[in-house]
């Protein structure tokens, strides 16, 4: 087991190499110009050029790759251009909404997804996993953009119960914050959970027919007893993987639904930072959550190794 | 309905301006909804809208706009007394006021500032050009003296974004203000980016004597405080004023007005808010012909271009004047060139007496802003129609102002601008403004119109300065667009303004 997370440590490192050379890459190559975003409509060429010496920006690429890489050796991730703070600072201001927000969508999902998918293997080709797997398609059929605007228009705008956009105000308390994030949370949460369900459900049909399962209830345990404890244990795998992969995507950003949410989460700095060619921003962010994602597939390969002792790497 | 509803709202703003003092009341927070995130909370680095928006709380200029948008005094206690031969600006400054941080203003803060504003601030850079020198006279008095005469300084002076603001000169001799203080009657409590920018009451504001008058006269502090939220997503704005969640939302989708009216806030239009352009690249390319740009002046058919772009005409005009009537500087000059449905035959004889070599014609614009685009489209139907090989070019915003700044890469850019209080800071009056329009004849009116003080002359002689926009085909004006925001019926005091501003304004309880 430690030679096989020594084995995946070096492999991390690597691919967070080459991430920072791409992302550096692919952000300066991109069109666009920070200081023609920060001067406004009414700028000249010869202002940009002044305002791009002033922000640094007027250097050779192989000097500032040179100062980039420089800063990241020493945990400095820059200082973002339009923002007036650290990448570091801006990030962690943005990771309690979206750390929020990943936790409870992953929460909807699992709750909604796994009974619902054991269930219907369970009782496969029923009324109920015919309805189950067509609700499934369709939810994960919908965009999120427009099931978050039709939960807005209902829960936000006709019944008032829940906020349409932001994330609180000045002086919001935590559960204030928390009370901003439940319409985006269910949006989330829906949307993911017909993968999880329609996974969870492949991988029990997978197994419900398997020798095992069938000596298990010719040992007279109950069918509870069976599916849950003998069937679903080794069903676990498929299902943890694309857990973590959506746990995965929620950590970089719910891009599309931080941004119709107004939440101030890492998605939207993404996509902002994008939108403003914010470089230092862009690259810190992809760089965490390149990070994260190599993170949560290394707990990921390393959880297979405690749940099945016959995987090996 | 929808038109008496809008003109019920306008009639509320515009009693409200007059209600009596025992209706306003002080306290509470007023919420705000923005486009964005402002780019920069420094309002001499920008030019942009959002900007100049947030900042006018926090900052101030010598001189700012009254309600008919005259140059009015702001931290200067008069209008400059201005020497016979138009060079030297004397401006007395008001004395007692007090930055943010509790230092008085005197005259080296305006100095300071003045200097960095020729810095660092577009406006300020085209500026500098015929400035000889600044000083302060005394304390409270700044000198400033022109190379050659130059009317439209005092209203640089007022402008709220590339703005002339005041800062302590110890803040003022540094390029980046990390430390927003000001003399405005709001400071900055807390930005949260992304999140929010919290504004309270600078309760040491000195406020002009007098009724307010536009952005000038008298500024009260009814509200404890003002809170920005960007809100970049457009139906999210929407909803969120249709749920009440806001005090003010700016800029909302002429398409959901009826939303708006429905819902729990009520619409505010601004009409007109300003004018979509098509600027020419008069420096290469197929476009460095006069005779194309008139071609395409010639085949394009506002009427149907506004139409698309805004669905009905409670929301446009299609009008050719640089300036609608409300404006002193509205003027009919050259506007025979402008048809409201296109001429394609004048167009297609303009094309064939011109060097057009069928070429494609490249139209650079993005979706920031959906109408741009929507004009674009039928706009290219038009050209195509008037015999144009016609090249869409659409990129996202930061792409466009980048890419404008060359002339290699387009013909034509789509952008748009509210009307400015002073003609002559109009994007293309600069020479080195994208476009590069630089004739003869441009220069003889338009110094003519800068140089003269006189400001019933100037009227005049703007309408010089349109002919030659008219005749020479630098940008091609569409037409006249309304600003639609949406606010609470909570909230008074406010008036419809290119940028909104929340002095003088009060939340009713």
């Amino acid at each position: 087991m430690i030679r096989a997370a020594l084995n995946r440590l070096i492999g991390m490192l690597t691919v967070m190499l080459l991430v920072v050379t791409i992302v550096f890459v692919i952000v300066r190559v991109t069109p666009g110009d920070p200081a023609a975003v920060m001067l406004g409509p009414e700028a000249t060429a010869q202002d940009i050029e002044d305002l791009r010496a002033r922000l640094g920006l007027d250097g050779s690429l192989i000097e500032q790759f040179g100062s980039y890489v420089a800063g990241i050796a020493q945990g400095d991730l820059g200082q973002s251009i339009f923002l007036g703070q650290s990448v570091g600072t801006a990030l962690w201001q943005r990771a309690e909404p979206t750390f929020f927000l990943t936790v409870f969508s992953l929460l909807i999902a699992m709750v909604i997804a796994l009974p619902v998918g054991i269930a219907s293997a369970y009782w496969r080709g029923s009324l109920f996993d015919q309805t189950m797997t067509t609700l499934a398609m369709l939810a994960a059929s919908v965009p999120s953009f427009w099931l978050g605007l039709l939960l807005i228009q209902s829960f936000a705008v006709s019944f008032g119960w829940f906020p349409a956009s932001g994330y609180g105000g000045p002086g919001t308390t935590l559960l204030e914050r928390l009370h901003h994030l439940v319409l985006p949370a269910v949006t989330l949460g829906v949307v993911s959970s017909a993968l999880i369900m329609r996974f969870t459900r492949a991988s029990m049909l997978d197994v419900l027919n398997d020798d095992y399962v069938r000596t298990a209830r010719s040992k007279g345990m109950t069918e509870w007893r069976v599916v849950l404890k003998h069937a679903l244990k080794n069903a676990l795998i498929p299902i943890l993987t694309v857990i973590g992969l959506t746990a995965a995507l929620l950590i970089s950003g719910a891009i599309v639904t931080e941004t119709v949410f107004g939440l101030p989460g890492v998605g939207n700095l993404i996509v902002s930072a994008v939108l403003r060619r914010d470089y230092p921003v862009i690259q810190g962010a992809l760089l965490i959550v390149a990070g994260l994602y190599v993170l949560v597939n290394f707990l990921i390969d390393m959880l297979y190794l405690l749940v099945d002792p016959r995987v090996r790497y | 309905m929808h038109r008496f509803k809008i003109a019920l709202v306008l009639g509320a703003a515009a009693l409200s301006l007059t209600a009596p003092a025992t209706a306003q009341e002080k306290g509470g927070v007023i919420k705000v909804a923005t486009i964005g995130e402002p780019p920069t909370l420094d309002p001499m680095t920008s030019t942009a809208d959002l900007v100049g928006i947030i900042t006018q709380h926090m900052y101030e200029t010598l001189y700012t706009f009254d309600a008919n948008w005259a140059a009015t005094p702001l931290l200067a206690a008069e209008l400059p007394e201005v020497s016979g031969d138009g060079l030297v600006y004397t401006i007395p400054l008001r004395q007692g006021i007090t930055f943010h941080d509790g230092s008085d203003m005197t005259a080296e803060d305006v100095v300071a500032s003045l200097e960095r504003w020729m810095k660092i601030a577009t406006r300020g850079k085209q500026t500098a050009e015929r400035i000889a020198g600044i000083e302060a006279a005394d304390d409270h008095t700044v000198r400033i003296t022109l190379k050659e005469p130059y009317a439209p300084l005092v209203s640089l002076l007022s402008l709220n974004n590339s703005a002339a603001i005041v800062l302590p000169s110890e803040i003022a001799g540094e390029d980046e203000i990390k430390e927003p203080v000001g003399t405005g009657p709001y400071k900055m409590k807390e930005r949260k980016p992304d999140q929010y920018i919290d504004l309270v009451r600078f309760d040491e504001y000195k406020s002009r004597d007098g009724e307010p008058n536009g952005y000038g006269g008298g500024r009260m502090q009814y509200a404890d405080g003002i809170v920005f939220t960007p809100v970049p997503d457009p139906n999210t704005r929407v909803e969120g004023a249709v749920a009440g969640q806001y005090d003010y939302i700016d800029s909302i989708p002429v398409e959901s007005h009826q939303r708006i009216v429905d819902g729990r806030t009520e619409p505010v239009m601004l009409a007109p808010f300003g004018w979509p352009v098509f600027v020419m690249n008069t420096k290469e390319g197929v476009n460095s012909d006069l005779k194309v740009r008139k071609a395409i002046q010639a085949a394009l058919a506002p009427q149907d271009m506004l139409m698309a772009a805004f669905g009905t005409e409670d929301f446009f005009k299609a009008e050719g004047a640089m300036y609608p009537d409300s404006y002193v500087w509205h003027t009919e000059a050259g506007t025979d060139a402008y048809k409201p449905g296109g001429d394609t035959e004048a167009a297609k004889a303009l094309l064939a007496e011109s060097s057009y070599d069928g070429s494609p014609l490249r139209i650079l614009t993005s979706r920031q802003y959906e109408f741009h685009y929507t004009m674009a489209q039928v706009a290219a139907e038009y050209l195509k129609a008037a015999g144009f090989d016609v090249q869409l070019d659409v990129v996202e915003w930061a792409t466009l102002t980048q890419r404008r700044t060359d002339p290699a890469l387009w013909d034509i850019y789509i952008t748009h601008s509210p009307f400015l209080p002073e003609p002559s800071l109009t994007g293309i009056m600069s020479d080195s403004s994208p476009g590069w329009w630089v004739s003869d004849n441009k220069h003889k009116v338009l110094a003519a119109f800068n140089s003269e003080a006189d400001p019933a002359k100037r009227a005049e002689l703007w309408a010089d300065v349109q002919q030659a926009v008219y005749d020479e085909v630098p940008a091609y004006k569409v037409g006249n667009f309304n600003a639609v925001g949406a606010q609470s019926p909570k909230l008074k005091g406010m008036r419809p303004a290119p940028w909104p501003y929340f002095w003088n304004a009060w939340l009713e309880k």
